[in-house]
């Protein structure tokens, strides 16, 4: 049976990931070179953890996963309600949680479980009536709501990505669809005049227009172009982007890693960095799986992490309000690298279990 | 199997697939296309954005052309300044900063405070000038301690020094820092930045264009928050043209001394020229004190000085020019036909003009006087009865085509003009018609005439050319690294007034200085000095107060004393004023003596 572990492994996928969380680390390393920053050090470490926690899950049933979702998403839910009391602020957000030196973003550990918990309401329904569709609702924003507050607009917003996802899996009554349309535009018009601080409403309206607000907020998108655009075909070359290294670019190595990458090896590595992308999402699509529970969460978190690489990427050129989105696998960030690949072990053992039993 | 039954039809899950690969092709097209016209299409537009970004112009200051005198004595010059600067981005504590940085200058907590607010809006990088001529001492301490302060800064600029210190400081003038308001009214494009100095008055100001010289500038790889990173490229500045002037300092710094310390001006001019040999202005000041940042006291102090050092009195003084327009109303007497230089006049010591009684400033009276003896003895009652033939606008003609009313043309800023009364001047300041008795006080030079002493030294040099009026100047030439580029051609023009008419007044002037006249004391013994004096009332002998109030200095009058030499082929016209200096013929007559006598004697030293 160990054999089949090995033989039946997903490595094309596999080699992806490692590649991109490689990339990362040589970017993360790059973005901070000119300032002296370490963070590619804590990166690696977080890899090399990342890796032991993907062979953990790895090794587990799917059986046991499933069963033991809902409560993990409880748990998170019940940390993120402590933190909301008690965290210490960083950044202007409570969404750090100091733990014996090490941070930790526990918002971002939601994604696995509360995609395996809206798988299971997904199978359990032929087409989501309108307890069902309130049930993901819930599963979904309550998460959301508690990450507002702490606050963190960019991981809420991520997982608001899962409500189109659901509706593009199910069929759902267009009744309901209006009322959610009611709702999302209720949830808009109070975070637009009770949740959102200036500074973020200003980084959403500066989206719009960058060069009105070329010293504040538009200051990123423009600066961020600017790299991506000087790196030209070839890119300047590895710790050669004037942008990256003279500091113009800002959050370098979290929400404008792309822009290092567009600047020190231009579009053809933007490109492979994208076919990395394409290549473990086509291969995520293919497989033989057990039960519908199982087709759900493939489907969900594969979405979800197409999902923030879309939002990163426009973002970083201009397409889309600047949110403090980070870019999967690649961005620096522990607790991101470290749930994403907690997700995918959970999608590669899916993806063996026809071969074990 | 655990939880759900599978429900889903392999048909559905294909289509899913199916559906997702369109999906993520559909998508990472798009994103690909995005990418590429960033990237690729506008790549150009991008790539000098960011080397914009980077790239910064630094202007380097040139240093200031030297101003010499006639024999290459250095007025004005550089030398190293080193100024302490503060940035604020650096700072990490404002009030200890501002506590040190109050240390470093000598200057107090409130007053650096101050200086850093007016560069509020200025980037947080920016360089804030503090203290400039910080001693070699504090410079040491602070750079051997650069990291304990690295909100501080120090630079080596050029600064200019005058090394005659108040000698001849109106004639070159000062120079100070730009201010904001000025920067602002410039022209954009002009060579002018925040910090850098300008010439204010004098010479400084009248060739800044010539002295300012060309600023380098040094092209530098910074990063975003403007760190230079590397230098990419240097254009050296280049220092300012040398202006060459006219003046001889040896003169100049003799009249200095012979002056002392009375107010006044004494200019001496080259008649084959028109050059001014010297141009004093007492009392002085040190123009250097304006090179570095003055504090508010110091400024206080010198522009509330009631003696007004910084006025230039050789152009901005206005004062009456007393019985030296008498040579005035001689040139017109005689060029009108009016006056027959031998006709006689009665000087009893007074005379009634229009009901008014007139006195002559010898109460006993002068007796029986002609053109030439009423010159010698500077008669009134002759010019009174003088004025009371001609015409005010007559007089008022003649004395403007002898220069009076319009500025000098001397090659420096802010000239005042006088005042030549006429009847449609009086008509439209005072809306009053011309009274006749009125021109009768115009006569011996008083009323509301007033003249500066730079027209009564082209006056006189008018006369002495006998009708070529010469242009008082104070450049002899610029010169570029030892190359000449612009020369001072002398100009003459004719005055419309008959040779010999000045040839009687120049008669008459002899008389003054030569014959026992009111100008006896200038005399110098094989020398045909010919001169005229002229004594400026601050208040009127009508002042029932007069007597007494004369006897203190501030109400003492002005003393006029204009002169040239020698008689035929004059080479030298000297103007004296010595303020309240009392009768001109003891105090401003024999310093114009001294003048000659040293101008002649080194003259004759030469050959």
């Amino acid at each position: 049976m160990k054999k089949d572990y090995v033989k039946f492994f997903d490595k094309g996928a596999f080699a992806m990931l490692l590649l991109l969380a490689l990339a990362g680390i040589l970017l993360v390393y790059s973005a901070g070179h000119s300032t002296h920053e370490t963070h590619y050090l804590k990166q690696m470490a977080w890899l090399g953890v990342s890796l032991l926690a993907f062979l953990a899950v790895f090794s587990l049933k799917s059986e046991f996963v499933f069963r033991n979702a809902l409560a993990a998403y409880l748990v998170l839910l019940a940390v993120l309600a402590l933190q909301i009391v008690m965290g210490v602020t960083v950044a202007r957000t409570r969404s750090w949680f100091r733990l014996g030196g090490i941070g930790l973003q526990f918002s971002e550990f939601v994604k696995v479980p509360l995609a395996v918990c809206l798988a299971k309401v997904l199978a359990q329904a032929e087409s989501l009536d309108a307890r069902a569709f309130l049930r993901t609702l819930a599963l979904i924003f309550v998460p959301v709501a508690l990450i507002v507050l702490q606050p963190d607009m960019g991981v809420s917003f991520i997982l608001c990505g899962f409500v189109p996802l659901v509706l593009l899996l199910k069929k759902v009554r267009p009744a309901l669809l209006v009322a959610l349309a009611l709702l999302l535009a209720g949830g808009a018009f109070v975070s637009w005049h009770g949740l959102l601080r200036p500074y973020q409403k200003e980084r959403i309206v500066s989206f719009l227009d960058p060069v009105r607000y070329k010293d504040s907020s538009g200051y990123h998108i423009i600066q961020s172009r600017i790299a991506i655009g000087s790196g030209g075909l070839a890119g300047k070359g590895y710790l050669q982007g004037s942008q990256s290294r003279y500091q113009f670019l800002p959050a370098r190595h979290t929400d404008f890693i792309i822009s290092v990458i567009g600047e020190e090896f231009g579009f053809l590595g933007v490109s492979l960095l994208f076919f990395l992308f394409f290549v473990l999402f086509y291969r995520h699509l293919r497989f033989n799986f057990q039960n519908d529970e199982e087709f759900y969460f493939v489907y969900l978190f594969n979405g979800l992490i197409l999902f923030q690489f879309l939002v990163n990427v426009s973002m970083a050129i201009g397409l889309f309000p600047v949110l403090g989105i980070t870019l999967p696998f690649v961005s620096y960030g522990g607790s991101s690298l470290l749930s994403l690949f907690i997700g995918e072990a959970v999608i590669f053992r899916i993806k063996i279990n026809e071969y074990l039993t | 199997m655990y939880l759900s039954k599978r429900k889903l039809t392999p048909e559905a899950v294909k289509r899913a697939a199916v559906v997702a690969t369109v999906l993520l092709v559909v998508l990472f097209t798009v994103i690909f296309v995005a990418f590429w016209s960033i990237q690729v299409v506008r790549h150009q537009t991008y790539w000098d954005l960011a080397i914009r970004n980077i790239t910064r112009r630094i202007d380097l200051p040139a240093p200031r052309g030297l101003i010499v005198d006639r024999s290459g004595v250095v007025m004005a010059e550089n030398k190293i300044n080193f100024t302490l600067y503060l940035v604020r981005e650096n700072v990490t504590d404002m009030e200890k900063t501002l506590r040190r940085a109050s240390f470093f200058s000598g200057k107090s907590a409130a007053a650096v405070r101050e200086t850093v607010a007016r560069y509020e809006k200025f980037a947080s990088f920016y360089r804030i000038p503090i203290q400039s001529n910080v001693p070699q001492g504090t410079v040491i301490f602070i750079q051997s301690r650069q990291d304990e302060f690295p909100e501080f800064e120090i630079d080596m600029e050029p600064s200019r020094t005058f090394p005659l210190a108040e000698s001849a400081a109106h004639v070159l003038g000062y120079v100070s820092e730009i201010g904001e308001a000025e920067l602002a009214a410039l022209p954009p494009g002009s060579a002018y930045a925040l910090g850098d100095r300008v010439g204010r008055s004098g010479i400084e100001s009248q060739y800044e264009a010539f002295l300012r010289g060309v600023k380098g500038q040094q092209t530098v790889i910074t990063n975003s928050v403007e760190k230079v990173q590397q230098v990419s490229g240097v254009a050296d500045p280049v220092i300012g043209d040398t202006v060459v002037l006219t003046l001889d300092m040896k003169l100049q710094r003799y009249i200095e001394d012979l002056l002392g310390e009375e107010g006044g001006v004494v200019g001496v001019m080259d008649l084959a020229s028109g050059g001014l040999l010297a141009l004093v202005v007492k009392p002085s000041f040190d123009p250097e004190v304006f090179s570095s940042e003055l504090s508010r006291d110091e400024w206080l102090a010198i522009s509330n000085d009631p003696r007004k050092p910084l006025q230039n009195k050789f152009l901005q003084g206005i004062y009456s020019p007393g019985s030296v327009f008498k040579i005035v109303m001689a040139l017109t007497g005689l060029q009108e036909g009016q006056l027959a230089p031998e006709a006689t006049v009665f000087c009893s010591g007074s005379q009634v003009f229009y009901d008014r009684v007139f006195h002559c400033w010898n109460p006993g009276g002068h007796g029986t006087m002609n053109l030439y003896s009423a010159l010698q003895n500077s008669c009134n009652i002759y010019f009174y009865n003088l004025g009371r033939r001609l015409d005010i606008d007559t007089i008022a003609r003649t004395a403007r085509l002898l220069g009076l009313g319009e500025a000098s043309g001397i090659d420096l800023p802010s000239e005042k003009t006088g005042l030549v009364p006429d009847s449609a001047w009086k008509l439209r300041a005072l809306g009053q018609r011309w009274f006749p008795g009125e021109t009768i006080s115009v006569a011996i030079g008083h009323g509301q005439l007033n003249v500066t002493p730079a027209q009564m030294l082209k006056l006189i040099a008018t006369v002495a050319l006998r009708g070529r009026m010469p242009q008082p100047h104070l450049l002899q030439r610029i010169e570029q690294r030892g190359r000449t580029v612009r020369e001072f051609t002398p100009r003459f023009t004719r005055v419309p007034i008959a040779e010999e008419n000045f040839e009687r007044v120049i008669e008459g002037l002899f008389r003054v200085v030569n014959e026992g006249g009111t100008g006896r004391a200038a005399r110098v013994d094989g020398l045909d000095i010919c001169g005229k004096t002229g004594t400026s009332q601050i208040i009127t002998k009508e002042n029932p107060q007069y007597q007494r109030l004369t006897r203190e200095k501030r109400f003492m009058p002005h003393s006029w004393f204009v002169s040239f030499a020698p008689r035929e082929n004059p080479r030298l016209a000297v103007v004296v004023l010595v303020e309240n200096g009392g009768d001109a013929g003891s105090i401003a007559a024999p310093l114009a003596g001294q003048v000659y006598r040293r101008y002649f004697r080194d003259e004759e030293g030469l050959r």
